[in-house]
């Protein structure tokens, strides 16, 4: 046999191949479209039978004993759990509970395969869990799976079930990136009821293990936004010696810390550490108590471009800051006048300035401010 | 026999539509229903309803821009505004032009159909 009909044969069989494989894509693709438009039917199905339900309360048209099994009634019940409130969403609850969906959810759940049923079960439950599952939801807080993680702590947050606050916090620090942040979201979710748990965790886990899930507690609380966090975290950052959870304090400080704050927030601004002053600086902003003007305006100067860059736009936040700012183009610190001039331009302080400027009515700092600027346009780059 | 109600059930979610329509054909009504905003445009005009309920977030048409045409072309019919959007702006300006309620997603069924009686009533 010659080259090329070896050649040509190949290629014949590669075609083939690809033939049969294209095929089988092709009818999966068809099998799954055919099974989704089943699903749909069904869902629709379970969607007019339901309404009659929550339409008048004596109806009595039966739902199938397998509806409990079956996504597409999965997927009606949480369809119209979006839409209804008040007495239909017991109503729902008692049909759910008439056809066992729950148990048989949690059966699926507590399989070891398949995959894709068990997260279909996770997310069902977080749907339409309540508290006859939670302990299931907690159980599998651990699963092998994330995802499953992720959709039992979903669960939880959604039915408010504060006593599982605690067993997410405890997985807090040693869970997977990803499903930290998902946790944190829910605990947000839980709002001003997971402020305590949070601070007992960060005072028990400060300064042991690495501080282990500190940072992320930290962050869920400024995300909270509940002042209560405010004298802790101070706490916090006065007696912590990891740098990055002394950062993670002083941003909560500037959303929750308030006046209390001011001192510890001041110390951080003179840290060896510019990473902590140009945090520091930016919560003053937030707080936005006059009174540590000239803090900032010493932060104008500092060797650190993030500092001065910070410490301009917070000195923006304060009112009058926009004084110490045009006091600052002044300086004999090169630095500092242009950092200053920065947070100007970018408050829209020179355009307003130039505005006024047009129409005759230019005040003397919008004087200072526009020939400052104009001799920095003027110096060749 | 006085003659049936005819209502307009505009939203794109189906399953908004089979609930309301369920609910208000037992009321008595006779309940149409539209998809999406260019659909419920349309059937507004050439429907003659006594009452159309219109959601705020629909593709084709947003909710408000119907009514706002519907006023701009002189047709004034009835319409309460069912939105899960839970901004007070929609709703001021709803009422502005000319909505006769606004109901918020999620919603409880007895509450809203008391409330498309009562305007059906006067």
């Amino acid at each position: 046999m010659d080259a090329t009909r070896i050649g040509l044969i190949a290629i014949g069989v590669v075609f083939g191949v690809d033939l049969l494989l294209l095929l089988g894509l092709v009818s999966l693709k068809a099998v799954h479209r055919r099974r989704m438009e089943r699903h749909d039917a069904r869902r629709s199905a379970y969607v007019a039978v339901l309404s009659r339900h929550l339409a008048f309360e004596h109806h009595t048209d039966p739902i199938g004993s397998n509806a409990g099994d079956d996504d597409a009634f999965i997927d009606a019940v949480i369809d119209l759990r979006n839409i209804v409130s008040g007495t239909e969403i017991e109503t729902l609850a008692g049909i759910v509970d008439r056809v066992g969906l729950r148990k048989r959810q949690v059966a699926r759940l507590r399989r070891r395969f398949p995959l894709g049923r068990r997260l279909r079960a996770a997310v069902s439950l977080a749907e339409i869990g309540d508290e006859s599952t939670a302990a299931v939801l907690i159980e599998h807080l651990d699963d092998r799976e994330r995802e499953v993680r992720i959709q039992c702590a979903r669960g939880l947050g959604r039915m408010q079930y504060t006593a599982a606050i605690d067993p997410i916090l405890e997985r807090l620090g040693r869970e997977h990136p990803w499903v930290r942040a998902r946790f944190a979201d829910t605990l947000v979710g839980f709002g001003a009821k997971a402020t305590w748990p949070l601070i007992a965790y960060i005072r028990v886990n400060l300064g042991h293990d690495e501080n282990v899930g500190v940072i992320e507690a930290i962050r869920i609380l400024k995300n909270l936004g509940d002042g209560e966090a405010g004298p802790p975290i101070a706490g916090v950052l006065r007696a912590a010696d990891d740098p990055e959870v002394q950062i993670a304090a002083v941003e909560a400080l500037g959303v929750v810390g308030g006046p209390l704050a001011i001192a510890p927030l001041l110390d951080a601004l003179r840290s060896p550490d510019w990473r902590l002053r140009a945090k520091a600086a930016t919560s003053l902003g937030e707080i936005g108590d006059p009174s540590v003007a000239a803090a900032l305006s010493a932060g104008l100067e500092d060797e650190n471009w993030w500092v001065r860059r910070n410490s301009a736009a917070a000195l923006n936040l304060l009112p009058g800051g926009d004084d110490s700012l045009i006091a600052a183009l002044g300086s004999d610190d090169r630095f500092a006048r242009d950092a200053a001039a920065e947070a100007l331009a970018d408050s829209g302080a020179l355009g307003a300035a130039r505005d006024r400027a047009e129409i005759g009515q230019a005040t003397e700092a919008d004087g200072i401010l526009i020939d400052y600027v104009t001799a920095q346009e003027a110096v060749p780059a | 026999m006085s003659e049936a109600k005819k209502v307009l059930v505009a939203d794109d979610s189906e399953t908004v539509t089979t609930l309301l329509v369920t609910a208000l054909e037992l009321e008595g009504y006779e309940v149409d229903i539209a998809l999406n905003g260019i659909e419920a445009y349309e059937k507004g005009i050439a429907g003659d309803y006594d009452l159309v309920i219109l959601d705020q977030l629909m593709p084709g048409l947003l909710g408000l821009e119907i009514i706002e045409r519907w006023r701009n072309e002189g047709h004034q019919m009835r319409v309460i505004m069912l939105s899960g959007v839970d901004d007070d702006r929609t709703v001021v300006h709803s009422l502005d032009l000319g909505a006769v309620d606004f109901v918020r997603k999620p919603f409880r069924l007895p509450e809203l159909t008391a409330r498309i009686r009562q305007r059906l009533a006067n």
